[in-house]
């Protein structure tokens, strides 16, 4: 565990490297496996956006920065009306939100990035944080465009994935500024 | 008989001067609206006269604020296909934000 306590480069690195292999993986499979029915797609929007609001919740427990704190809680408050709004749809449209290979994957990763970042405290635990929502935002934001939009058959259930699309890309932009704010502490 | 030609050209270089003044502060103002979609204020800029309403209407799936802490402008938490309106009342050029969302900006002109 030592190497991912490290602020070090390495470590860092290291970090980005697992994350980005897990959500790689998951954006590929995602690619690759047949396409997802409405169900699932449904299923993937909602653990993603639950996957965030845990981790935010978890950030504003722990983090001490101001900074750090506000993107949490904005994070909570995004991807919460982003459910509502998923949950709302699925509601309106029969479908019941499947679990997948995808959404499995997701949530595993996601825990396992929930582990690393409960060893770590204080500046260490901040930029971990951060990073991996840049990480995560990017990687959400490639399901969306590569997975999720062009295989949804409900225009509905499409139209609310591309509504959505903005709001993730501001907070891609959001995590960079954060990432970048914690580099000059 | 005046030539109309001569009194459209006048008008247009008062018009084009600034010299027209703008719909008196009293009475019904015009409403105006901003859309807030796609993260973005829609118009950017938007300009009015004193006493012209200007209603936010929030497009996103996700809450926004309208904000400009020096002038007051404060719509405090303006959710999904929810709408706030604003009197403008004073002249002025008032950039805002919305404060949950660093990279959202607007301008509201009151002339």
């Amino acid at each position: 565990m030592k190497s991912l306590r490290s602020n070090s480069p390495r470590g860092n690195i290291l970090r980005a490297a697992g994350l980005a292999c897990a959500l790689f993986a998951l954006s590929a499979h995602a690619q690759q496996a047949a396409a997802p029915s409405d169900a699932q797609i449904a299923g993937i929007v909602v653990a993603a956006n639950q996957i965030d609001i845990d981790a935010g919740k978890a950030a504003k427990a722990k983090s001490k920065n101001k900074e750090v704190q506000a993107f949490a809680q904005q994070m909570i408050t995004d991807h919460s009306a982003v459910n509502k709004q998923a949950g709302d749809l699925v509601k309106k449209l029969k479908v019941k939100p499947e679990d997948s290979d995808t959404s499995k994957g997701l949530k595993s990763a996601a825990k396992q990035t929930a582990d690393k970042l409960k060893g770590l405290s204080g500046a260490e635990y901040d930029k971990a944080y951060a990073d991996n929502e840049v990480a995560y935002h990017q990687q959400v934001l490639d399901a969306l465009d590569k997975a999720l939009i062009p295989n949804a058959k409900n225009a509905e259930l499409k139209g609310l994935l591309e509504k959505v699309r903005p709001a993730f890309v501001a907070h891609l932009e959001h995590a960079k500024m954060v990432v970048a704010s914690l580099a000059k502490k | 008989m005046i030539p109309r030609p001569r009194t459209l050209a006048l008008l247009a270089l008062f018009a084009s001067a600034g010299l027209v003044p703008p719909a008196p502060a009293s009475g019904a103002g015009t409403g105006h609206e901003v859309r807030i979609e796609g993260m973005k204020f829609v118009p950017a800029r938007i300009e009015v006269h004193r006493g012209d309403t200007v209603t936010w209407v929030n497009q996103d799936l996700v809450p926004h604020t309208v904000t400009a802490q020096k002038a007051g402008l404060e719509s405090g938490q303006i959710d999904h296909d929810k709408r706030w309106t604003y009197k403008a009342s004073k002249a002025g050029e008032i950039p805002y934000v919305c404060r949950f969302h660093p990279g959202m900006r607007g301008i509201l002109v009151v002339k």
